[in-house]
């Protein structure tokens, strides 16, 4: 296979989030991805509140949106895709993310090595600063572990809009 | 919103009358990945449960539920342990929270438990272990610390 290009890298983690339910339910979309960075949005809705007097984001949604960013964002930058569980996620929260504004998350991968993949990300809303910085770490389960279907399944062909 | 609901008065009722489900009706979030609780067999905690349900799942090919939806449980609990830990009515709000995770969590109950570990007076430190069917073994373990704010005075 040649060099998947960005555009390639966003249609595959598309389909990677719309593959797992939770986040193809709430509606999360791929911005943008690439080796460098994954940009991911997930939009509004009145089920993410964890507070809902106060009219505050649970903090949840948060750890779950940047496992999710920074889980995807492990998938470009390894040489061939792979199987990456979650192996420990840190996240601060800076402050509370609030009602009525989309979620934006951004993840990169910072250093890959041959058992870990070490990865960072935030997440912010329009017009607002930061909301919260996640640091997270994920095992590579290697080739031997990862079905030959889950690299079909990411670069599926075009034929799948039936 | 109106003054009154979740104020300082709300949280002490709902809190001596263990009034769990007035502080879920809160919480959306909690509602929508299944989050109950109830109080321990035996001693004053609360054992948290998460359902299996098929909208948790984070990965088809096991099925595995959602790491992000395990740590979004036990968040839950640990805040809400802390509402009714903590010695007076006090509104905890998360500052960070470390998530270990030791195992695949499968399509079946989760079970969580927390433990207060040290309750300043601004800063709470709560761990949370979540299992399966094997208290033994477990699927994660979360260590999350909290401000304790007021609730009267609490406005962001």
């Amino acid at each position: 296979m040649t060099s998947p290009t960005d555009a390639d890298w966003r249609r595959a983690l598309s389909r990677f989030v719309n593959v797992i339910p939770h986040t193809r339910e709430l509606g999360l979309e791929v911005l943008e991805a690439s080796p460098r960075l994954t940009r991911m949005r997930l939009p509004w809705h009145e089920d993410l509140l964890g507070d809902s007097a106060r009219g505050l984001v649970h903090g949840g949604v948060l750890t779950m949106l940047l496992d999710t960013a920074c889980g995807s964002a492990v998938l470009p930058a390894l040489p061939a895709p792979e199987v990456c569980p979650t192996l420990d996620l840190r996240v601060d929260h800076f402050r509370p993310a609030v009602a009525g504004l989309d979620l934006l998350v951004e993840a990169r991968a910072l250093r890959v090595t041959a058992s870990v993949v070490f990865t960072e990300g935030r997440v912010w809303q329009s017009g607002q600063g930061d909301v919260a910085r996640a640091v997270g770490n994920f095992v590579r389960l290697g080739p031997r572990n990862t079905p030959p279907e889950f690299a079909q399944a990411l670069f599926a062909e075009e034929d799948d809009h039936a | 919103m109106p003054e009154g609901i979740h104020g300082v008065e709300w949280l002490a009722r709902t809190r001596d009358d263990r009034d769990l489900a007035a502080w879920f009706e809160l919480m959306p979030y909690a509602r929508r990945i299944g989050v109950s609780a109830q109080p321990e067999a035996q001693g004053e905690g609360l054992l948290f449960r998460l359902d299996p349900q098929s909208g948790n799942v984070g990965n088809v090919m096991l099925p595995a539920l959602h790491g992000g939806v395990v740590a979004a449980f036990m968040e839950t609990a640990a805040t809400l342990d802390l509402m009714l830990a903590s010695r007076e009515p006090r509104l905890p709000r998360i500052v960070d929270v470390s998530i270990d995770y030791l195992r695949t969590a499968r399509l079946v109950p989760t079970y969580a438990r927390c433990s207060l570990l040290r309750e300043g007076r601004r800063l709470a430190n709560v761990t949370v272990t979540a299992w399966q069917k094997d208290a033994a073994a477990p699927v994660a373990t979360a260590r999350l610390h909290f401000v304790l704010g007021d609730p009267a005075s609490h406005q962001e």
